[in-house]
């Protein structure tokens, strides 16, 4: 099929908005500026959990330069926000209960006189207990940190089960059980682009906001239910994007109903930017989570039953906890054979910042403990642990733990045998294990996954796209999923173009703007691609179709005898047609060259109450292997090459894709080594960038790529998702890497020198 | 206090205060917006620029330490026609481009390297980018970008 393929799954595509980017000429919203526009400060809580005695922001507004100064109760419902779970506030009400919980904004003349005028408002607070282990948040005295408990359990902000056989009397039957608790950390989104609004009102009551979200829609009926305004009168443009991974959802929510209601009081543009280490105080994390796993496999290293049991921290509100702790929940066990397993899942309320969406989506975590327990379990059986994986993993056709058969074709083999091949993990294998106890010891270790495409069992999976010819014979493509880097701009451009039969070059595809958009639901669950693309492949169909009628017309012929080549209509007379006369006669047709696109993703059904279903309509699948190097008297460890293979059908745009892969597995590199965003009883221990460690070009290494063939006649060409899984296998890959060459079991994350250095010389 | 100085070729003055940044002068004064803010304390490279033939993190780069300097930014590096230089295009051809916040930062730094060591290893390349953090993607692709400007550089050199 793909030798067929012009545009899609072109080596030679580049992304459509790379060049203003290298030029420097890409707009990002911190490089808008208006004249008269206004600096907005925020007042951000110093302590994790409080109760708000008296607030008055009229002192800030006698310093001088200071226009308009504003609280919770300038909101409809005092700002109150957030879904699935209403717990959160636009500007804290009643009650702070995080280190960089935002109270009160300001909007000056002046970035200095915003500053002066925080400084200003008199702000009285009742210090209250914190709690900050999430092991104790559901403790009968612990302090309760929700306004009004979501289930009535004091900090109980989810739970949720899978119930799949019982477990329990195979597990007495095995001859081994592994029974192990796993602990990751929070993690930092760390966008390079710290959060951004520019809100600017017109005489009319409307505002228009530019700010760097992830999901225009959503934000904009949030925004106009806060600010007691119709949807018609918020419109939500989304300039350049830098960078999000799940990060840029509702604490811009809350920037954005901030700007405007300044906006709209002041009658001026209102500009809000985030410093980095007001970012990090004050923005959400990937939730900690701990992850005990019991299971079992029989005398020849057959899994057999798996029980978990999964905690996650939510911090001080719910966000996107609930739908990531259901998804942890459905990939807990790993891409495995069981004949029961179990899930049970608890997300509870701290005062640990607060937690929401970021790649892998609990994910991240689900994989990293159930693929060390599985590397954990070969060891036991004395089994190399990509023979005892490839024994017991998912194959098309098979069913998961979850109680759901993997329906479409399974690229996991393939990966597998991939990255083994590639590596050279036989010949290392053999090598690293029989060097000596010298100061550097070398190991190289596997993981793999599968990852449930879109939203799956939280909700209806769909999208809308535009696409419209104009009277210069350009194309216009708009979707309301947006590009934050990911290159979903490319991807829809190319598909739009392939199956229109017509040169990328002459599409433009326009960034998410609410007005001209159509509502298209979450740009998140590296959804964008198969559900967008698909959207976006029905709309050029739909205009294909026209064209086919105006080119009927103007060659008096059957629509059925045209033949599309080379941009040109040939019809039976032979003499062909341009696209561009096609087009001119359309337009003296009447016809209007204008189309909808909408596309779903077939439903599925999982069932909260019994924990069983079907939790995703389909499954991408890949693995890696990492090659490290401890150094034992330090306890540092260097990853020396990475090998990864995913399985996401047919790639769109490869150059895209790999980068996807590349930048993915570098973020999974951060998480196991060097990125903790860690509390001290509520208070965060990292400031800035010099502290929260991300992977520098240094760190990273040479990283050796592939994309499998496989078959999925859902998708647009066949295209799966991407870039969610790709970062999940690295962190335990490089775990069970660092297993082997030291023999140390990492159980706790992130794997830093000193812990790794302690546990090196006892 | 009054600076004057070049940027990208252009003789400036400008009348800030001492401890005023490159950053802000460029970004704000100036309205050249292709450096960019992400940390304000020299941490993650977004804001690099080229003063004097150095990579320099203009977010704490003082005006007081301007005076005669010249000062090549992101905005300089293209034909005056608009046309991106090579290692602008190689970045877009080798997708080293993802969200792009940090990219005009990186390609400052790779083009400082380029001029003091104009066939870095990839090593060499990564050492020098070590200042400059990208979360996107990963970095393999822009090594790969400026390792392919170098040879292409150096390759013409050689024809001529």
């Amino acid at each position: 099929m793909s030798s067929s393929l012009k545009y899609v799954g072109n080596p030679q595509a580049q992304a459509v908005d790379a060049l203003d980017k290298v030029m420097g000429r890409a707009r990002y919203v911190g490089d808008m500026t208006l004249s008269g526009m206004l600096h907005v400060k925020l007042l951000t809580s110093r302590v994790p959990h409080a109760r708000i005695m008296k607030l008055d922001v009229s002192p800030a507004l006698a310093v001088p330069g200071v226009v308009a100064a504003i609280t919770s109760a300038d909101f409809a419902e005092n700002g109150a926000f957030g879904w699935p779970i209403k717990d959160a506030f636009v500007l804290a009400h009643e009650k702070v209960r995080y280190v960089g919980d935002p109270i009160a904004a300001v909007a000056a003349e002046t970035e200095a006189a915003a500053t002066a005028g925080v400084r200003a408002i008199l702000l009285e607070l009742e210090e209250l207990p914190v709690v900050s282990d999430p092991a104790h948040a559901l403790d009968e005295d612990a302090p309760l940190v929700p306004l009004v408990p979501p289930k009535d359990e004091g900090n109980l902000c989810e739970s949720l089960i899978v119930r799949n056989g019982d477990p329990d009397p195979i597990l007495a039957a095995c001859e081994t059980v592994l029974d192990e608790t796993y602990h990751f950390q929070h993690q930092e989104h760390a966008y390079l682009e710290m959060e951004g609004a520019l809100a600017i009102p017109a005489p009319d009551g409307s505002v228009t906001i530019f700010a760097n979200d992830q999901s225009p829609h959503i934000n904009r009926g949030n925004a106009a239910g806060i600010l007691g305004l119709a949807e018609e009168n918020v419109r939500v443009i989304q300039p350049p994007v830098g960078g999000s991974f799940g990060g840029k959802d509702d604490v811009l929510y809350q920037f954005t109903a901030v700007t405007a209601r300044l906006a709209l009081i002041t009658h001026r543009p209102v500009r809000l930017l985030l410093t980095r280490e007001e970012s990090l105080q004050t923005s959400y994390k990937r939730e900690a989570m701990s992850l005990h796993l019991q299971i079992g496999m029989d005398g020849n290293g057959r899994l057999r039953a798996g029980k978990a049991n999964l905690l996650a921290d939510s911090g001080a509100y719910a966000s996107m906890t609930p739908l990531s702790s259901w998804r942890a929940s459905m990939h807990a066990l790993g891409t495995y054979r069981y004949e029961a397993a179990t899930v049970d899942t608890q997300a509870v309320y701290t005062n640990n910042g607060y937690s929401g969406a970021f790649r892998g989506f609990g994910n991240t975590q689900s994989a990293a403990a159930s693929e060390i327990a599985i590397d954990e379990l070969a060891h036991l059986a004395g089994i190399d642990p990509i023979e005892f994986r490839l024994k017991n993993m998912l194959r098309t056709g098979d069913t998961a733990f979850t109680g759901n058969v993997i329906a479409h074709e399974s690229g996991l083999e393939k990966c597998l045998l991939w990255v083994r091949e590639q590596s050279d993990w036989a010949d290392k294998r053999a090598q690293y294990a029989a060097q000596d106890d010298g100061e550097l010891a070398r190991g190289i270790g596997v993981a793999c996954y599968f990852h449930g495409t879109g939203l799956g069992g939280e909700g209806l999976d769909y999208a809308r796209a535009t696409l419209e010819i104009n009277r210069d014979h350009t194309i216009t493509l708009q979707s309301g999923l947006t590009d934050y880097g990911q290159g979903s701009r490319t991807v829809f451009t190319l598909v739009a173009a392939e199956t229109l039969g017509v040169s990328p070059e002459r599409i433009f595809m326009l960034r998410p703007d609410t007005q001209t958009a159509l509502e298209t639901g979450p740009t998140v669950a590296s959804r964008a691609s198969i559900v967008g693309g698909n959207a976006v492949r029905v709309a050029a169909e739909k205009i294909s179709h026209l064209l086919h009628l105006a080119a009927a017309d103007l060659l008096a012929c059957a629509a059925e005898r045209l033949l599309w080549q080379d941009e040109q209509f040939i019809g039976p007379s032979e003499s062909p047609v341009s696209l561009d006369a096609v087009i001119d006669h359309a337009f003296e047709m009447g016809l209007q060259l204008s189309v909808q696109g909408y596309w779903q993703i077939p439903e599925i059904h999982w069932d909260f109450e019994t924990g069983s279903g079907t939790p995703y309509f389909t499954y991408s699948f890949g693995a890696q292997v990492a090659d490290v190097t401890v150094n034992r008297q330090a306890g540092a460890v260097r990853v020396n090459k990475i090998w990864a293979a995913h399985d996401a059908g047919q790639i769109i745009y490869p150059n895209g894709a790999k980068g996807q892969l590349l930048g993915g597995i570098a973020q999974g590199l951060g998480y196991a080594l060097t990125e903790g965003f860690s509390y001290k009883n509520g208070y965060p221990e990292k400031k800035n960038l010099n502290q929260y460690k991300l992977p520098t070009a240094l760190d990273v290494p040479e990283i050796e790529t592939t994309f499998v063939k496989t078959t999925f006649p859902n998708g647009p060409f066949g295209a799966k998702n991407l870039a969610e899984p790709v970062m999940i296998a690295t962190t335990p890959a490089i775990a069970n890497a660092v297993f082997q060459a030291v023999g140390v079991r990492c159980r706790q994350f992130p794997i830093s020198a000193a812990w790794l250095r302690e546990q090196l010389l006892g | 206090m009054n600076v004057s100085f070049t940027v990208n070729g252009r003789p400036t003055a400008v009348d800030v205060p001492p401890k005023m940044v490159l950053l802000d002068i460029l970004r704000d004064v100036l309205g050249l917006t292709g450096a960019k803010p992400g940390c304000e304390i020299g941490s993650c490279g977004a804001c690099t620029v080229i003063v004097d033939g150095e990579a320099q993190n203009s977010c704490t780069f003082p005006a007081s330490r301007l005076e005669g300097t010249a000062v090549l930014t992101i905005e300089g590096l293209a034909a005056p026609d608009g046309t991106p230089n090579d290692l602008q295009q190689a970045f877009v051809e080798h997708g080293a481009v993802q969200c792009g916040y940090c990219i005009p930062g990186i390609i400052m730094a790779g083009e400082a390297l380029l001029g003091h060591n104009p066939t870095p290893n990839r090593t060499e390349i990564r050492e020098a980018l070590a200042g400059n953090l990208c979360r996107c993607t990963g970095y393999v692709q822009i090594v790969d970008a400026i390792e392919a400007t170098a040879r292409q550089r150096a390759g013409v050199e050689e024809a001529v």
